[in-house]
């Protein structure tokens, strides 16, 4: 579905507020490659129009749910055993933040939304969220412990407990708890290498004022 | 430089600024100024290019700007999550500080008529393009277009003789294209002027909104921003351009409510630089501003740096002609690229990270406003958007930021997983 979902006339909305310069860049096709080839579509556009009315899709499907009143969930709602089952207010909010993204919502200052994810306290997310990868974490982090403690040990002679004084394996140590926690799946490998890439681009883009004179004959007279 | 260029005979450097906005503006008062025959050839002299036209503090006070150009005061800012929820920044001001809106139109015939004031002779014309010289130190000939005022005239047609160009002629810019500067990836940014109600207007006054969403633009952010009698209302994207008047009509709805009954005066759309040209400088051609590619990631701010890549630009050319007595070479206007780079490229990578790490899904903006609720983010944030420096913080507070940060994104993150589950 998309935001269009419910309106009551959102194609002659459309077709309504379509000044001269729209057109000209829907016409321009979805450019997933990068670098300015089409030097007309980047022309800035500028057109004065005669106070044409603005439109806007008349939506009126709002976020509903019994459980949601004056922009927050009212947690009484939620009580389990005379506890807040945190856990039902995890899938009430996701549920509400899956519908916004199909239908955003118009904001309002006299309805602000004032709902806080960071009420939920954290031992609700962990037990949610990690405790089943837990049990395959700790167990990887233990084995490498051991393992890299052991080569360190015969390689260098350092025995354990004077390992854990040492700066450089507690770096070691510091290194395979990251390593464990960022990859835990083979993709991520690929995951934390794109990334990397994407980082490092728009230095790249930066220093390449300062590559291509190397070649130039300019350049090499100045040294 | 390296090489000891000769004194000129009888004659001050001659140096063509290309394209009258901010950045061409502030280079040829800063070249007037240091003694050296400065020509500025603007193709359009009231031109309003469609911009944002948000000015930091700090510019008003080095560019020496009367208050009287500046529209409006900006104090408060909203930032408004794909879920809706409205965060005030600018609590942490001082009674003092704001962000200036100006019009483009003003702002640039007042710095090219300081200019003129400095001895720069302003032109009305169209440039072309330029022959490049023989030797390194003859001249360039610049081709140009050339209106005497009269509207539907068609010009004529004249050539020039210079010894540097700077090119502030904007992300079109051909003097770029004649030195093979190289292209840039860019967002398209869509704007409309609405006037809205008075009753509506006044809560515009001093307040701006900035929307963020998959809805508003996928890398970008949507705004509301006050103008001198209207509001500004527009979206960026740079990965889905051809979407881009669904992305506009997604930011209407957002602020729907408070702009209802508006009438569209005026819609614009123009191309915003992601990185700088691979090259920005040949020989004696240097390039300044959106030519060069100075708009920072993130906010998408442009017309301060343009201004001082301007005035920065034509420093170095002062100083490596001696105030216009001596011959320049390519060497001294890296001394510009060079002192640019080192003074402004933290900032750039700073806000690049941010914009990666903070508008690339919907649970990251949902943190990233979460983040800016916090005083402390706020303060920072201010001061080194006004002030254009970054202000030493308190490492107990980068920690807890820290820490905030990273909770912010794993609630949000595992509220999408959730969310993942649902759909499934």
């Amino acid at each position: 579905a998309s935001s269009d979902s419910g309106s009551t006339s959102p194609t002659a909305a459309v077709s309504v507020e379509a000044p001269e310069p729209v057109e000209v860049i829907v016409k321009e096709p979805p450019q997933s490659t990068p670098a300015v080839k089409k030097e007309e579509t980047a022309t800035a556009k500028n057109v004065a129009v005669e106070g044409e009315e603005m439109k806007t899709t008349e939506s009126v499907v709002k976020f509903q749910d019994a459980r949601w009143i004056n922009g927050t969930w009212d947690l009484k709602q939620f009580e389990k055993d005379g506890k807040t089952d945190w856990d039902s207010v995890i899938v009430a909010e996701a549920k509400r933040r899956k519908w916004l993204e199909e239908n955003p919502e118009t904001t309002s200052n006299d309805e602000p939304v004032l709902f806080d994810t960071s009420i939920i306290p954290w031992w609700a997310w962990i037990k949610r969220y990690h405790l089943p990868e837990a049990e395959l974490l700790n167990g990887r982090a233990a084995m490498i412990g051991f393992f890299m403690a052991y080569f360190v040990d015969s390689l260098t002679g350092v025995g354990l407990v004077d390992q854990m004084g040492n700066f450089f394996c507690k770096t070691l140590l510091f290194v395979a708890v990251a390593g464990v926690l960022f990859i835990r799946k083979n993709e991520d490998v690929d995951k934390l290498k794109n990334l990397f890439d994407e980082t490092t681009l728009y230095d790249k883009q930066w220093q390449a004022a300062w590559k291509n004179d190397d070649d130039e004959s300019l350049g090499s007279k100045k040294k | 430089a390296a090489r000891a260029t000769p004194k000129l005979s009888n004659r001050k450097l001659r140096v063509a600024v290309i394209g009258g906005g901010p950045a061409g503006g502030a280079a040829a008062e800063t070249l007037a100024q240091g003694g050296i025959e400065t020509i500025l050839i603007e193709r359009k002299m009231d031109n309003c290019k469609p911009c944002g036209g948000a000015i930091p503090l700090c510019m008003v006070g080095e560019f020496n700007l009367p208050l009287d150009i500046i529209d409006r005061r900006v104090t408060k800012m909203k930032m408004i999550s794909p879920s809706n929820i409205a965060v005030d920044i600018g609590r942490t001001l001082k009674e003092h500080e704001y962000i200036g809106m100006v019009r483009r139109e003003v702002l640039d015939a007042y710095l090219r008529e300081r200019a003129e004031k400095s001895g720069a002779t302003v032109i009305n014309g169209l440039f072309l393009k330029m022959d490049h010289p023989e030797n390194w130190d003859s001249p360039y000939t610049l081709h140009y277009t050339e209106y005497d005022g009269k509207t539907g005239a068609t010009g004529t047609k004249k050539t020039m003789e210079v010894d540097a160009v700077i090119g502030a002629d904007g992300a079109n810019s051909r003097v770029a294209k004649s030195i093979d500067a190289g292209d840039y990836d860019y967002a398209i940014a869509f704007q409309e002027r609405i006037r809205i109600p008075d009753e509506k207007m006044t809560y515009y006054e001093d307040l701006a909104e900035m929307y963020v969403g998959d809805d508003v633009s996928p890398d970008f952010y949507g705004w509301v921003f006050p103008k001198c009698d209207h509001v500004a209302v527009g979206t960026g994207t740079v990965t889905h351009k051809g979407d881009i008047k669904k992305f506009q009509l997604a930011t209407r709805n957002r602020a729907k409510d408070k702009i209802l009954g508006g009438k569209i005066i005026r819609v614009e759309a123009h191309p915003i630089p992601e990185h700088p040209r691979p090259r920005r400088l040949s020989k004696r051609v240097a390039l300044v501003g959106d030519a060069a590619g100075y708009v920072t990631k993130c906010s998408g701010e442009g017309i301060y740096f343009a201004a001082k890549s301007g005035r920065m630009c034509a420093e170095a050319i002062v100083e490596g002609s001696q105030n216009g007595k001596k011959m320049i070479d390519e060497g001294d206007l890296r001394k510009y690229l060079e002192k640019w780079d080192k003074t402004y490229l933290p900032t750039y990578r700073v806000l690049d990270v941010l914009q990666k790490v903070f508008y690339r899904s919907n649970p990251a903006r949902e943190a990233f406003v979460e983040m800016c609720n916090d005083e402390y983010v706020q303060k920072m944030t201010f001061d080194s958007y006004l002030y254009k420096r970054v202000a030493p913080g308190s490492p107990l507070e980068d920690i807890k930021l820290a820490v905030n940060t990273i909770g912010s994104l794993v609630r949000a993150n595992a509220l999408r997983r959730e969310i993942e589950k649902l759909s499934v």
